[in-house]
């Protein structure tokens, strides 16, 4: 029963295992906190511009996620650096001896696998963005008009401040804008020849006009802004249908959320990657500290050299052990942790 | 007959002197706070120097940048001398100093105070700064072409989108100048000739406002034209509508803003000036209880501690004399030392 990756480690390499691990530990702090503050961030983001989002597209659950793995992770962090800190004093380091197994076990299987999966999401998730959005932003486009009516009456506001604020017009392009109704028919003249024209002239009686809201204007252009008649040469003075750059906004909605959004997914996907190398060190570091000092009785200043390892024994004796202890006990002693819950954060269990 | 006499023994000039160092160190993180909120008071009115004529004052966030940083170093010294305070080898040295310092501590404070006033007073200033920027503003808002002003239609429409507000003091701002530029006038139609020659200077004059005007709250789309003529809207009424602009003039929006921005950061201040006075009175319980220690060698023994050793009507009296000796003679006499040492209590 050859222990598994084992490490001898006399008390002065210990002592600096147990400095460099409480160093680890509140980097892992500190990275869990910034992954805590990035998906935050994110998932306000998300609630601000959930209008703009299809209810079924999944992004929302990497926030949540990553919420999670970053409060495990900062939790680690803190038990590291308390452990570390007691392992060289010999009359704290009792009560952490105590619960240190656990925790290892909780931290590697809970803390472990949210963090591969909030990478796996974060890997995964941008890509349903795209249907997403363009769900999204085709319903509110829709809606834009709808100001009366109950559970769409925000649409309106909230695409003009969508539109200011990140200064963008329509989907794709300010021309999406001339294949919607965006005037409520509650302000359209029915007396008014050119309204009736307008709303003969289509299949579903919209009154479509070649004209945007708004909140498309582009403040940087040196003519005050030209809403209508986009498409008519001959309307305005020195207007030039096929410029109108600097009068709109040019880019569309779409492809500016989508950038803003994957950004903040892979700033958030980065954090999560330092995070989750950092735990791995952290918990492999505190299982050879925890192995080294159970060698050793418990007694922190023994001069003695001992031996640190990841397992006891292979992976098939740990098997049958934890198989005939789980027949005979309840509760396997802490070095003695069931296999299945061997994360991938550590390396390969034997050669 | 001394002013607000306490008894000191040992156990309480060492505790006095404890608390005095951690006080001047949370003051100087008080100080760094006063620096920075001084520092974004400047970026601030920085970032809006365009609608306020560039010349607006910087008078109250220079002071209170400076007021920060003197804060800092008064009191990391304070911090110095009150943690020397119980060894007397090393109080010994600090002991000259003492005098001057507190005076200085106390002239601080006054300068303090005042700035914290100037944080409330700020206001009457900016308003009409405020005024005479947004003319102009709103009056170079059509000069895209001249080099100089070109920027200010972006500022100005930026601004209206950003504070929510329209005009000067209203809409109507907007009417009586001429925000197109003639270089998109079409001089051939009848319409624009007849606007143009409607008024003495020649304006092209529109009741019309620019778009950044446009509220997103209204359930219509925007009107931005022909805001007076209810006929040329469908059921519309400009007397009634409220929805469809800005109802503020950016004068209020902009002066509520940074009035409200100088009350906290006044607010805060005077809290810190309140803990700095109070540092000052400690500093000074903490030097006269030290003077009163008789016997230098036995240090158990008790002091008296006090805020002036007479009266305030005689320390005031004693201080104009020695004034009026030092405009005499030039001669520190025996019979001044006195005096010395009330122009420090002053």
């Amino acid at each position: 029963m050859a222990p598994v990756l084992p490490l001898v480690l006399p008390l002065q390499p210990r002592i600096r295992l147990a400095q460099g691990l409480w160093l680890l530990s509140w980097l892992l702090a500190l990275a869990g906190g910034l992954t805590l503050l990035s998906s935050g961030h994110l998932q306000v983001q998300l609630w601000q511009l959930s209008t703009f989002l299809a209810p079924s597209c999944p992004f929302a659950a990497l926030p949540r996620v990553a919420l999670a793995a970053g409060a495990v992770a900062l939790g680690t962090g803190l038990v590291g650096a308390g452990t570390s800190r007691a392992s060289l004093d010999a009359a704290q380091y009792p009560p952490w001896r105590k619960v240190l197994g656990p925790l290892l076990v909780a931290a590697t299987a809970g803390g472990g696998g949210l963090l591969v999966l909030a990478l796996g999401l974060a890997l995964a998730l941008p890509g349903s963005l795209d249907t997403g959005l363009e769900e999204g932003l085709g319903t509110a486009l829709v809606h834009y008009k709808d100001t009366e009516v109950p559970g769409h009456c925000h649409a309106k506001r909230l695409l003009d401040e969508l539109q200011l604020r990140h200064q963008c017009c329509g989907r794709h392009g300010y021309k999406d804008w001339f294949g919607v109704q965006w005037v409520s028919s509650r302000y359209l003249d029915p007396n008014d020849q050119d309204v009736v024209d307008r709303i003969q002239s289509n299949v579903e009686g919209l009154y479509l006009i070649d004209g945007v809201p708004f909140s498309c204007c582009n403040p940087h252009s040196p003519r005050p802004c030209l809403q209508s008649r986009l498409s008519d040469p001959h309307a305005h003075p020195l207007f030039d249908p096929r410029q109108p750059n600097l009068n709109l906004w040019a880019q569309g909605c779409h492809g500016v959320l989508l950038g803003h959004l994957q950004g903040l997914a892979s700033t958030l996907g980065s954090m999560l990657a330092v995070t989750f190398l950092l735990q791995s060190l952290v918990l492999l570091g505190l299982r050879y500290l925890q192995t080294a000092l159970e060698g050793l009785g418990g007694v922190i200043d023994g001069e003695g050299e001992t031996q640190g390892y990841l397992f006891p024994s292979g992976l098939k004796d740990m098997l049958k052990t934890a198989w005939q202890q789980g027949g005979a006990a309840h509760r396997p002693a802490p070095e003695e942790a069931p296999p299945e819950e061997a994360p991938p954060t550590e390396g390969p269990p034997e050669a | 007959m001394a002013l607000l006499k306490v008894k000191f023994d040992q156990k309480k000039r060492v505790k006095l002197a404890q608390g005095l160092w951690l006080m001047n160190w949370l003051s100087v993180l008080a100080g760094i706070v006063i620096f920075s909120l001084g520092l974004f008071l400047k970026i601030e009115l920085r970032k809006r120097s365009d609608v306020m004529n560039n010349s607006e004052s910087h008078f109250v966030p220079n002071s209170l940048i400076g007021m920060g940083v003197l804060s800092c170093v008064f009191n990391s010294l304070a911090g110095k001398i009150c943690y020397d305070a119980l060894d007397p080898a090393k109080y010994a040295k600090w002991k000259p100093w003492l005098k001057p310092y507190l005076a200085a501590c106390v002239l601080f404070n006054i300068v303090f105070f005042l700035v914290v006033l100037c944080c409330f007073l700020m206001r009457g200033s900016l308003e009409s700064t405020l005024a005479h920027g947004l003319k102009n503003g709103m009056k170079y808002y059509r000069d895209t072409d001249t080099p100089g002003r070109c920027f200010m239609k972006k500022t100005i429409d930026m601004l209206q989108i950003e504070f929510k507000c329209c005009g000067n003091n209203g809409f109507r701002d907007w009417f009586e100048i001429q925000w197109i530029s003639n270089r998109y006038l079409d001089f051939s139609s009848k319409e624009v000739k007849d606007r143009i020659k409607s008024n003495v200077d020649g304006r092209y004059l529109v009741d019309g406002v620019p778009f950044s005007c446009c509220n997103p709250n209204s359930p219509r789309p925007c009107i931005q034209y022909q805001l007076t003529n209810n006929s040329a809207h469908y059921s519309y009424d400009h007397q009634t509508e409220e929805l469809n602009l800005w109802v503020r003039g950016c004068r209020a929006a902009l002066l509520s803003y940074y009035s409200s921005l100088m009350n906290s950061i006044g607010a805060i201040t005077l809290l810190i000036w309140l803990f700095e006075v109070t540092i000052t009175i400690g500093l000074r319980y903490l030097y006269t209880a030290l003077e009163g220690v008789s016997n230098p060698e036995d240090l158990e023994c008790e002091s008296e501690g006090w805020l002036l050793e007479k009266s305030v009507s005689e320390t005031w009296k004693a201080f104009l004399e020695s004034l009026k000796k030092l405009g005499k003679s030039n001669q520190v006499e025996a019979g001044g030392a006195d005096a010395a040492q009330a122009p420090e209590a002053g």
